[in-house]
Protein backbone atom coordinates (compact mmCIF):
# COMPACT_ATOMS: atom_id res chain seq x y z
CA UNK A 1 0.00 0.00 0.00
CA UNK A 2 1.35 3.87 -1.05
CA UNK A 3 1.61 6.68 1.23
CA UNK A 4 -1.51 8.81 0.57
CA UNK A 5 0.63 11.75 0.86
CA UNK A 6 3.36 10.65 -1.40
CA UNK A 7 0.72 9.93 -4.02
CA UNK A 8 -0.36 12.97 -3.79
CA UNK A 9 2.31 14.90 -3.82
CA UNK A 10 3.53 13.44 -6.94
CA UNK A 11 -0.22 14.17 -9.13
CA UNK A 12 0.63 17.39 -8.04
CA UNK A 13 4.18 17.15 -9.11
CA UNK A 14 3.30 15.21 -12.48
CA UNK A 15 -0.19 17.11 -13.23
CA UNK A 16 1.09 21.10 -12.76
CA UNK A 17 4.32 19.92 -14.98
CA UNK A 18 2.79 18.35 -18.18
CA UNK A 19 -0.14 21.35 -17.72
CA UNK A 20 3.07 23.60 -18.11
CA UNK A 21 1.99 25.96 -14.65
CA UNK A 22 3.11 25.86 -11.32
CA UNK A 23 2.62 24.30 -8.68
CA UNK A 24 0.81 26.97 -6.41
CA UNK A 25 -1.07 28.92 -9.76
CA UNK A 26 -2.67 25.35 -10.60
CA UNK A 27 -3.85 24.94 -6.79
CA UNK A 28 -3.65 27.26 -4.17
CA UNK A 29 -6.46 29.25 -6.86
CA UNK A 30 -8.20 26.05 -7.15
CA UNK A 31 -8.61 26.79 -11.29
CA UNK A 32 -11.37 25.10 -13.11
CA UNK A 33 -10.01 23.05 -15.99
CA UNK A 34 -11.20 25.92 -18.56
CA UNK A 35 -9.56 28.45 -16.77
CA UNK A 36 -6.37 25.93 -16.84
CA UNK A 37 -6.97 25.49 -20.41
CA UNK A 38 -6.86 28.95 -20.96
CA UNK A 39 -3.50 29.80 -18.92
CA UNK A 40 -1.64 26.67 -19.76
CA UNK A 41 1.40 27.59 -22.52
CA UNK A 42 1.19 23.89 -23.66
CA UNK A 43 -2.49 23.87 -24.10
CA UNK A 44 -5.29 24.14 -26.98
CA UNK A 45 -8.13 22.93 -25.91
CA UNK A 46 -9.91 20.01 -24.02
CA UNK A 47 -7.65 16.93 -25.97
CA UNK A 48 -4.40 18.94 -24.46
CA UNK A 49 -6.12 18.06 -21.39
CA UNK A 50 -7.10 14.48 -21.50
CA UNK A 51 -3.28 14.18 -22.60
CA UNK A 52 -2.15 15.46 -19.37
CA UNK A 53 -4.39 13.29 -17.49
CA UNK A 54 -3.15 10.45 -19.57
CA UNK A 55 0.52 10.94 -18.66
CA UNK A 56 0.05 11.94 -15.19
CA UNK A 57 -1.43 8.47 -15.15
CA UNK A 58 1.07 6.75 -16.97
CA UNK A 59 3.89 8.19 -14.46
CA UNK A 60 1.69 6.09 -12.05
CA UNK A 61 2.07 2.88 -13.83
CA UNK A 62 5.65 3.90 -13.90
CA UNK A 63 6.66 4.42 -11.03
CA UNK A 64 4.73 2.78 -8.36
CA UNK A 65 2.71 0.17 -10.72
CA UNK A 66 -0.41 2.00 -10.20
CA UNK A 67 -3.36 1.84 -13.23
CA UNK A 68 -5.48 4.77 -13.23
CA UNK A 69 -8.46 5.10 -16.09
CA UNK A 70 -8.66 8.22 -16.65
CA UNK A 71 -11.45 10.52 -15.51
CA UNK A 72 -13.94 12.26 -18.25
CA UNK A 73 -14.73 16.01 -16.33
CA UNK A 74 -16.30 18.89 -17.51
CA UNK A 75 -14.45 22.15 -18.11
CA UNK A 76 -16.14 23.72 -14.65
CA UNK A 77 -14.69 21.45 -12.35
CA UNK A 78 -12.22 22.69 -9.80
CA UNK A 79 -8.36 20.99 -9.88
CA UNK A 80 -8.87 20.03 -6.32
CA UNK A 81 -11.61 18.50 -7.70
CA UNK A 82 -9.65 16.22 -9.93
CA UNK A 83 -7.06 15.48 -7.63
CA UNK A 84 -9.58 13.73 -5.41
CA UNK A 85 -10.88 12.01 -8.83
CA UNK A 86 -7.18 10.63 -9.26
CA UNK A 87 -6.09 9.76 -5.46
CA UNK A 88 -9.57 7.81 -5.23
CA UNK A 89 -8.69 6.01 -8.20
CA UNK A 90 -5.48 5.34 -6.71
CA UNK A 91 -6.90 4.17 -3.78
CA UNK A 92 -9.36 2.35 -5.06
CA UNK A 93 -7.49 0.54 -8.28
CA UNK A 94 -10.94 -1.67 -8.94
CA UNK A 95 -13.63 1.17 -9.51
CA UNK A 96 -13.78 3.31 -12.52
CA UNK A 97 -14.19 6.79 -12.92
CA UNK A 98 -17.59 7.70 -13.94
CA UNK B 1 -14.72 24.55 -76.45
CA UNK B 2 -16.24 27.93 -77.57
CA UNK B 3 -13.83 31.03 -77.19
CA UNK B 4 -15.22 34.24 -77.42
CA UNK B 5 -12.68 36.57 -79.01
CA UNK B 6 -12.80 40.42 -78.87
CA UNK B 7 -14.61 40.68 -81.81
CA UNK B 8 -17.03 38.31 -80.49
CA UNK B 9 -16.19 35.48 -83.18
CA UNK B 10 -16.90 32.27 -82.19
CA UNK B 11 -13.81 30.23 -82.11
CA UNK B 12 -14.03 26.38 -82.23
CA UNK B 13 -11.21 25.43 -80.34
CA UNK B 14 -10.28 21.21 -80.28
CA UNK B 15 -8.19 20.60 -76.69
CA UNK B 16 -5.72 17.61 -77.07
CA UNK B 17 -6.86 14.78 -74.33
CA UNK B 18 -4.12 15.61 -71.98
CA UNK B 19 -1.90 12.52 -70.36
CA UNK B 20 -2.80 11.17 -67.34
CA UNK B 21 -0.70 9.98 -64.27
CA UNK B 22 -3.33 7.23 -63.83
CA UNK B 23 -3.60 5.40 -67.16
CA UNK B 24 -0.28 5.73 -68.24
CA UNK B 25 -1.42 8.47 -70.75
CA UNK B 26 -3.72 6.75 -72.16
CA UNK B 27 -6.76 9.16 -73.39
CA UNK B 28 -9.77 6.96 -71.44
CA UNK B 29 -9.58 7.97 -67.76
CA UNK B 30 -10.89 5.38 -65.58
CA UNK B 31 -13.97 5.63 -62.72
CA UNK B 32 -13.17 9.19 -60.68
CA UNK B 33 -12.29 7.73 -57.03
CA UNK B 34 -10.71 9.61 -53.67
CA UNK B 35 -6.76 9.39 -53.77
CA UNK B 36 -6.42 6.78 -51.04
CA UNK B 37 -2.86 6.80 -51.03
CA UNK B 38 -1.90 10.38 -51.29
CA UNK B 39 1.22 10.27 -49.95
CA UNK B 40 2.58 8.08 -52.07
CA UNK B 41 0.78 9.49 -55.21
CA UNK B 42 2.29 12.98 -54.26
CA UNK B 43 6.12 11.50 -53.94
CA UNK B 44 6.79 8.11 -55.52
CA UNK B 45 3.93 8.40 -58.44
CA UNK B 46 5.06 11.87 -58.63
CA UNK B 47 1.54 13.11 -58.85
CA UNK B 48 0.97 17.29 -58.79
CA UNK B 49 -1.54 19.38 -57.12
CA UNK B 50 -3.03 19.78 -60.50
CA UNK B 51 -3.37 15.90 -61.16
CA UNK B 52 -5.11 15.36 -57.74
CA UNK B 53 -7.27 18.61 -58.43
CA UNK B 54 -8.46 17.03 -61.58
CA UNK B 55 -9.37 13.82 -60.00
CA UNK B 56 -11.54 15.92 -57.01
CA UNK B 57 -13.37 17.88 -59.39
CA UNK B 58 -14.38 14.48 -61.59
CA UNK B 59 -15.07 12.82 -58.59
CA UNK B 60 -17.21 15.94 -57.50
CA UNK B 61 -18.71 15.72 -60.94
CA UNK B 62 -19.91 12.40 -61.53
CA UNK B 63 -21.72 12.64 -57.54
CA UNK B 64 -23.69 16.11 -57.97
CA UNK B 65 -27.30 15.63 -57.71
CA UNK B 66 -30.33 18.56 -57.76
CA UNK B 67 -31.93 19.15 -54.18
CA UNK B 68 -34.66 20.81 -56.48
CA UNK B 69 -35.02 17.60 -58.16
CA UNK B 70 -34.88 15.09 -54.76
CA UNK B 71 -37.39 17.11 -53.25
CA UNK B 72 -39.83 17.11 -55.08
CA UNK B 73 -39.93 13.28 -55.05
CA UNK B 74 -40.69 13.57 -51.34
CA UNK B 75 -44.63 12.78 -50.76
CA UNK B 76 -45.32 15.05 -47.51
CA UNK B 77 -48.45 12.77 -46.94
CA UNK B 78 -47.06 9.88 -46.16
CA UNK B 79 -44.08 11.53 -43.69
CA UNK B 80 -44.88 10.62 -40.01
CA UNK B 81 -44.60 13.14 -36.83
CA UNK B 82 -41.33 10.77 -36.44
CA UNK B 83 -40.47 11.51 -39.87
CA UNK B 84 -40.69 15.13 -39.87
CA UNK B 85 -38.51 15.59 -36.63
CA UNK B 86 -35.82 14.06 -38.33
CA UNK B 87 -35.84 16.09 -41.14
CA UNK B 88 -35.85 19.17 -38.34
CA UNK B 89 -32.92 18.12 -36.21
CA UNK B 90 -30.80 17.68 -39.60
CA UNK B 91 -31.48 21.01 -41.06
CA UNK B 92 -31.04 22.21 -38.01
CA UNK B 93 -27.00 20.25 -37.56
CA UNK B 94 -25.96 20.63 -41.08
CA UNK B 95 -25.86 24.46 -40.09
CA UNK B 96 -22.59 24.07 -38.45
CA UNK B 97 -20.85 22.24 -41.57
CA UNK B 98 -20.29 25.41 -43.62
CA UNK B 99 -18.23 27.44 -40.70
CA UNK B 100 -16.35 23.84 -40.44
CA UNK B 101 -15.57 23.42 -44.09
CA UNK B 102 -14.25 27.60 -44.11
CA UNK B 103 -12.18 26.63 -41.32
CA UNK B 104 -10.65 24.09 -43.17
CA UNK B 105 -9.90 25.86 -45.72
CA UNK B 106 -8.16 28.43 -44.10
CA UNK B 107 -6.42 26.64 -41.48
CA UNK B 108 -5.39 24.18 -44.61
CA UNK B 109 -3.77 27.16 -46.66
CA UNK B 110 -1.99 28.47 -43.32
CA UNK B 111 -0.35 25.17 -42.40
CA UNK B 112 0.85 24.48 -46.32
CA UNK B 113 2.26 27.87 -45.91
CA UNK B 114 3.98 26.96 -42.60
CA UNK B 115 5.47 23.74 -43.88
CA UNK B 116 6.76 24.69 -47.13
CA UNK B 117 9.96 24.96 -46.77
CA UNK B 118 10.60 22.72 -44.13
CA UNK B 119 8.72 19.75 -46.09
CA UNK B 120 7.22 20.25 -49.84
CA UNK B 121 5.34 16.99 -49.97
CA UNK B 122 3.05 17.81 -46.22
CA UNK B 123 2.66 21.40 -47.49
CA UNK B 124 1.23 19.71 -50.92
CA UNK B 125 -1.06 17.68 -49.00
CA UNK B 126 -2.45 20.64 -46.65
CA UNK B 127 -2.75 22.53 -50.30
CA UNK B 128 -4.82 19.09 -51.87
CA UNK B 129 -6.81 19.30 -48.43
CA UNK B 130 -7.92 23.26 -48.74
CA UNK B 131 -8.60 22.83 -52.65
CA UNK B 132 -10.77 19.73 -51.62
CA UNK B 133 -12.46 21.85 -48.71
CA UNK B 134 -14.59 23.73 -51.85
CA UNK B 135 -15.82 20.47 -52.66
CA UNK B 136 -16.86 19.86 -49.20
CA UNK B 137 -18.53 23.21 -48.29
CA UNK B 138 -20.86 23.12 -51.62
CA UNK B 139 -22.30 19.15 -51.28
CA UNK B 140 -22.64 19.77 -47.61
CA UNK B 141 -25.31 22.75 -48.99
CA UNK B 142 -26.84 20.75 -50.55
CA UNK B 143 -27.62 18.78 -47.82
CA UNK B 144 -28.18 22.03 -45.50
CA UNK B 145 -30.49 23.95 -47.73
CA UNK B 146 -32.33 20.37 -48.45
CA UNK B 147 -33.59 19.23 -44.57
CA UNK B 148 -34.04 23.41 -43.98
CA UNK B 149 -36.17 23.58 -47.00
CA UNK B 150 -38.31 20.16 -46.32
CA UNK B 151 -39.04 21.91 -42.84
CA UNK B 152 -40.31 25.59 -43.90
CA UNK B 153 -42.40 24.00 -46.62
CA UNK B 154 -43.79 21.47 -43.86
CA UNK B 155 -44.40 24.51 -41.73
CA UNK B 156 -41.92 22.70 -38.94
CA UNK B 157 -40.30 24.66 -36.07
CA UNK B 158 -38.73 27.76 -37.75
CA UNK B 159 -35.02 27.98 -37.30
CA UNK B 160 -34.61 31.73 -36.17
CA UNK B 161 -31.58 33.69 -37.44
CA UNK B 162 -30.63 33.80 -34.12
CA UNK B 163 -29.95 29.96 -34.04
CA UNK B 164 -28.63 30.18 -37.57
CA UNK B 165 -25.87 32.96 -36.51
CA UNK B 166 -25.27 30.62 -33.55
CA UNK B 167 -24.62 27.52 -35.48
CA UNK B 168 -22.54 29.06 -38.41
CA UNK B 169 -19.90 30.03 -35.39
CA UNK B 170 -16.45 29.12 -36.75
CA UNK B 171 -14.40 26.19 -34.56
CA UNK B 172 -11.24 27.51 -33.36
CA UNK B 173 -8.26 25.95 -34.88
CA UNK B 174 -6.02 22.74 -33.59
CA UNK B 175 -3.24 20.63 -34.88
CA UNK B 176 -4.30 19.23 -38.26
CA UNK B 177 -4.27 15.81 -37.46
CA UNK B 178 -6.74 16.12 -34.89
CA UNK B 179 -8.92 17.99 -37.00
CA UNK B 180 -8.92 15.66 -39.40
CA UNK B 181 -9.52 12.88 -37.44
CA UNK B 182 -12.17 14.67 -35.64
CA UNK B 183 -14.19 15.52 -38.97
CA UNK B 184 -13.83 12.33 -40.69
CA UNK B 185 -15.17 11.21 -37.06
CA UNK B 186 -18.36 13.37 -37.10
CA UNK B 187 -18.81 12.19 -40.99
CA UNK B 188 -19.04 8.47 -39.53
CA UNK B 189 -21.59 9.61 -36.63
CA UNK B 190 -23.46 11.86 -39.10
CA UNK B 191 -23.73 9.03 -42.03
CA UNK B 192 -25.09 6.23 -39.49
CA UNK B 193 -27.44 8.17 -38.33
CA UNK B 194 -28.59 9.25 -41.83
CA UNK B 195 -28.70 5.39 -42.72
CA UNK B 196 -30.51 4.26 -39.64
CA UNK B 197 -33.02 7.26 -40.74
CA UNK B 198 -33.21 5.80 -44.47
CA UNK B 199 -34.12 2.68 -42.92
CA UNK B 200 -37.19 3.38 -41.03
CA UNK B 201 -38.71 6.06 -43.41
CA UNK B 202 -41.18 4.71 -45.32
CA UNK B 203 -41.55 7.40 -48.21
CA UNK B 204 -39.49 6.66 -50.73
CA UNK B 205 -38.75 10.33 -51.87
CA UNK B 206 -37.26 11.02 -48.68
CA UNK B 207 -35.93 7.73 -47.84
CA UNK B 208 -33.99 8.32 -51.13
CA UNK B 209 -32.67 12.14 -49.58
CA UNK B 210 -31.35 10.69 -45.94
CA UNK B 211 -29.51 7.38 -48.02
CA UNK B 212 -28.17 10.27 -51.07
CA UNK B 213 -27.01 12.24 -47.89
CA UNK B 214 -25.38 9.15 -45.83
CA UNK B 215 -23.38 8.51 -49.21
CA UNK B 216 -22.31 11.69 -49.02
CA UNK B 217 -20.85 11.77 -45.44
CA UNK B 218 -19.11 8.81 -46.32
CA UNK B 219 -17.42 9.73 -49.15
CA UNK B 220 -16.64 13.18 -47.10
CA UNK B 221 -15.17 10.26 -43.92
CA UNK B 222 -12.99 8.64 -47.15
CA UNK B 223 -11.63 12.05 -48.20
CA UNK B 224 -10.72 13.41 -44.00
CA UNK B 225 -9.56 9.34 -43.51
CA UNK B 226 -7.08 9.86 -46.80
CA UNK B 227 -5.60 13.18 -45.90
CA UNK B 228 -4.94 11.98 -42.31
CA UNK B 229 -3.27 9.13 -43.52
CA UNK B 230 -1.01 11.17 -45.75
CA UNK B 231 0.14 12.97 -43.04
CA UNK B 232 0.59 10.25 -40.66
CA UNK B 233 2.71 8.53 -43.54
CA UNK B 234 4.37 11.70 -43.73
CA UNK B 235 6.35 11.21 -40.56
CA UNK B 236 5.21 14.89 -40.05
CA UNK B 237 2.55 13.87 -37.72
CA UNK B 238 1.93 11.37 -35.10
CA UNK B 239 -0.55 8.76 -34.63
CA UNK B 240 -1.24 9.56 -31.25
CA UNK B 241 -4.04 12.60 -32.03
CA UNK B 242 -5.68 10.40 -34.16
CA UNK B 243 -6.22 8.32 -31.10
CA UNK B 244 -6.55 11.08 -28.54
CA UNK B 245 -9.54 12.45 -30.45
CA UNK B 246 -10.72 9.10 -31.10
CA UNK B 247 -10.57 8.71 -27.65
CA UNK B 248 -12.58 11.87 -26.55
CA UNK B 249 -15.41 10.40 -28.64
CA UNK B 250 -15.78 6.89 -27.32
CA UNK B 251 -14.80 7.10 -23.65
CA UNK B 252 -17.66 7.56 -21.04
CA UNK B 253 -19.37 9.96 -21.98
CA UNK B 254 -17.78 10.72 -25.04
CA UNK B 255 -18.82 13.10 -27.76
CA UNK B 256 -20.36 9.75 -29.69
CA UNK B 257 -23.07 9.77 -26.95
CA UNK B 258 -23.86 13.43 -28.23
CA UNK B 259 -27.05 14.95 -26.93
CA UNK B 260 -27.75 12.06 -25.37
CA UNK B 261 -24.98 12.42 -22.16
CA UNK B 262 -26.31 13.88 -18.99
CA UNK B 263 -24.64 16.86 -19.28
CA UNK B 264 -23.67 18.18 -22.48
CA UNK B 265 -20.00 20.94 -22.28
CA UNK B 266 -21.19 24.42 -22.72
CA UNK B 267 -19.36 25.84 -25.15
CA UNK B 268 -19.40 29.76 -26.17
CA UNK B 269 -16.68 29.26 -28.61
CA UNK B 270 -18.48 26.81 -31.51
CA UNK B 271 -21.74 24.47 -31.74
CA UNK B 272 -20.64 20.78 -32.19
CA UNK B 273 -23.89 19.47 -34.28
CA UNK B 274 -23.91 16.35 -32.23
CA UNK B 275 -24.85 17.79 -28.67
CA UNK B 276 -27.62 19.86 -30.66
CA UNK B 277 -29.99 17.17 -31.21
CA UNK B 278 -33.44 16.99 -29.70
CA UNK B 279 -34.95 14.11 -28.79
CA UNK B 280 -38.31 14.28 -28.05
CA UNK B 281 -40.96 11.52 -26.63
CA UNK B 282 -42.01 9.11 -28.80
CA UNK B 283 -40.11 9.94 -31.48
CA UNK B 284 -37.26 7.78 -33.38
CA UNK B 285 -33.81 8.57 -32.91
CA UNK B 286 -30.93 7.17 -34.71
CA UNK B 287 -27.99 5.49 -32.57
CA UNK B 288 -26.30 2.37 -33.75
CA UNK B 289 -23.49 2.69 -31.29
CA UNK B 290 -21.84 -0.09 -32.14
CA UNK B 291 -21.68 0.08 -36.48
CA UNK B 292 -20.21 3.54 -35.61
CA UNK B 293 -17.47 2.54 -33.26
CA UNK B 294 -16.61 0.00 -35.67
CA UNK B 295 -16.29 2.38 -38.20
CA UNK B 296 -14.09 4.54 -35.70
CA UNK B 297 -11.77 1.70 -35.49
CA UNK B 298 -11.33 1.14 -39.03
CA UNK B 299 -10.83 4.74 -39.57
CA UNK B 300 -7.94 4.53 -37.16
CA UNK B 301 -6.37 1.45 -38.94
CA UNK B 302 -6.56 3.17 -42.19
CA UNK B 303 -4.72 6.56 -41.04
CA UNK B 304 -2.49 5.05 -38.65
CA UNK B 305 -2.47 1.21 -39.48
CA UNK B 306 -2.24 0.60 -35.52
CA UNK B 307 -5.18 -2.11 -35.30
CA UNK B 308 -8.03 -1.43 -32.46
CA UNK B 309 -11.08 -3.70 -31.83
CA UNK B 310 -12.99 -1.82 -28.75
CA UNK B 311 -13.25 1.42 -26.89
CA UNK B 312 -10.47 0.29 -24.18
CA UNK B 313 -7.69 -0.75 -26.64
CA UNK B 314 -8.30 2.40 -28.03
CA UNK B 315 -7.83 4.56 -24.84
CA UNK B 316 -5.22 1.85 -23.94
CA UNK B 317 -3.34 2.63 -27.59
CA UNK B 318 -3.28 6.05 -26.57
CA UNK B 319 -1.96 6.17 -23.25
CA UNK B 320 0.84 4.36 -24.69
CA UNK B 321 1.64 6.37 -27.82
CA UNK B 322 1.37 9.29 -25.28
CA UNK B 323 3.72 8.18 -22.73
CA UNK B 324 4.64 9.60 -19.54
Amino acid sequence: MHDARELESYIRRKFAEHVGLSEAELFSEDLTLAALISRSPKMTNSVDLMEAFARTSNGLRKDYGLRVRLPALSLDTPVSKVLDVFLHEVLNPERKSA
Amino acid sequence: MTIQTPKAQSVEVSLPPSPSPFNGGAVAEGRPAIMLELHDALTRQGLSLVDLTWEQQRLHESRRWSVVEMLGAVDFTRLSDSDRHLVWNAGRAELTTKPGADRLERLADLECRRWLEKDPTVAAIMQACGTWSRYWNEEEAHHETAFNRLSTVMRLEPVSNATFIEFRKVFPDDDMLRTLTLLAISEVVAAVNYGQCAAIIQDPGLKALFKQVAADEIQHMTYFVAFAKALVDSGAYKAKEAFAVAHLFLRDGGEVHGSKRERVEARGTHVNWWDHLEHREGMYTPDALHKKEQLIFHALKRITGITVDSREAVEDTWMDLVGC
